[in-house]
């Protein structure tokens, strides 16, 4: 066996990967969406098994709530006011230094995705709203790359995999999202660590069966568990290619990439906080910012944020102009708090 | 026909937090009629407007999708297994 390949060795000692399997693995490139709960465990899993590179996009900073199922961060990158995709980043260079992982610290929307998943074998679901869902979606169906979607809440937890052409799309299973209180948020409903890790763990296997180029092993079904209930259910979708209408991958009208569906400023799930998205590309000068906002008191800033407080609210400022507000769920209020202290 | 209904956690807060009702119909529309009727609240969940669900609520009969199958005038026999599930967001 080629020395470099000894880390890997159990893996390749399983008959489905081999030697040629953990070649083609070390060659694929993923991008994953989404670096929280599903995301952490799918890093952490593609990272051991020997990805070649593994960009990973968040929006989002750590908080202390995030410590009970976002399995690679710790206190340290809490106090440390660290993003999570740059955190991530970290532990996993020290978990496996050959992989080249790129942190990429922003908001996935119409007009950047493209460029964040054009290069990638394989685009991975670690996001935690249905928006992106469908946006992921659209562009996968149009490129014709895999994906593999996996959702969560409280107890319970579903993942399905989509290969353009070959299997349902999400919009064929999921016509709509749940409209906002209909069905529960993490913050509503809870969510249960082990769920995540299971349903994660789906997907990553998932993963390493399209990036081995075993696509015959595909999971076809959609999968659903309720830990709690111990509920387990396998879900015949297959028939439903070609059987529905779909907007996406039947008549190939991609409305969420082409920003006809979809928002930049939402709530966000399960924090009491909403995102307000600059639309105008920019970067934000803090050290200015921090001068001019001194006077409502501590404002602190490193190189991938900027934290003040005004009215009772947390601002957390990126350098995209991008802030998440927090104390609010209300959209509009979210709106007018950035327009009076970071502006149009 | 007598039939097993899996209630979505989400929805259990009309079924008195029962995860599972019996419910009796000719087809999965009449079975869900019934289950509206013991459980006032939980149709407005459902659906849309009378026999037109919800585009984020999927009923799965045996595993299976009723779209592939008749929909909501799919027949269902004794025994049968109606499972609701919302499509889940977090994560």
């Amino acid at each position: 066996m080629d020395p470099s390949l000894e880390r890997y060795s159990r893996q390749m000692r399983f008959y489905g990967v081999g030697e040629e399997g953990q070649r083609r693995l070390l060659h694929s490139h993923v991008t994953l969406c989404g670096c929280g709960a599903l995301g952490t465990v799918l890093a952490n899993s593609l990272v051991r098994a020997g990805v070649g590179h593994l960009r990973l996009v968040d929006r989002d900073f750590i908080e202390t709530s995030n410590l009970q199922r976002q399995v690679l961060f710790d206190e340290h990158d809490v106090a440390e006011n660290l993003p999570k995709a740059e955190a991530a980043a970290r532990k996993l260079g020290a978990i496996n230094s050959s992989v080249y992982v790129e942190p990429v610290v922003t908001d996935i929307d119409h007009t950047n995705i493209v460029e964040l998943v054009k290069d990638a074998d394989l685009i991975l679901d670690g996001t935690d709203n249905f928006e992106i869902r469908y946006l992921i979606n659209d562009t996968a169906v149009k490129l014709n790359k895999p994906w593999v979607y996996g959702g969560c809440l409280g107890s319970h937890g579903q993942t399905m995999t989509i290969l353009p052409g070959q299997t349902p799309c999400l919009r064929c299973v999921f016509e709509a999202a749940p409209a906002p209180g209909e069905a529960g948020t993490c913050e509503t409903a809870g969510v249960l660590g082990p769920i995540v890790n299971l349903i994660a763990s789906l997907q990553a296997i998932e993963a390493i069966k399209i990036l081995t180029g075993r696509l015959d092993q595909v999971n076809r079904d959609l999968l659903y568990f309720d830990v709690w209930d111990n509920v387990q259910k396998r879900i015949r979708i297959a028939p439903l290619l070609g059987k529905v209408d779909c907007p996406c991958c039947r008549r190939r009208r991609f409305e969420w990439l082409e920003g006809e569906q979809g928002s930049h400023t939402t709530s966000l799930c399960g924090r009491n906080a909403v995102q307000v998205a600059h639309r105008a590309a920019t970067t934000l000068d803090f050290e200015r910012m921090a001068e001019q906002l001194e006077a409502l008191g501590d404002v602190s800033y490193n190189r991938f944020l900027l934290r003040f407080q005004a009215e009772g609210h947390e601002f957390t400022v990126f350098p995209d102009g991008r802030a998440i507000i927090k104390g609010t769920n209300d959209v509009d209020k979210a709106r007018t708090l950035y327009a009076r202290y970071i502006g149009h | 026909m007598a039939i097993k209904i899996n209630v979505p956690t989400p929805m259990r807060q009309h079924t008195g937090g029962k995860a599972e009702v019996a419910a009796t119909g000719a087809t999965v529309r009449a079975a869900l009629d019934d289950l509206g009727r013991q459980f006032p609240g939980i149709a407005d969940r459902l659906f849309e407007k009378p026999g037109q669900l919800r585009r984020f609520v999927n009923v799965y009969l045996n595993d299976e999708d009723i779209r592939y199958l008749e929909n909501l005038n799919t027949a269902v026999k004794d025994g049968d297994e109606l499972a609701i599930i919302p499509a889940v967001a977090g994560g």
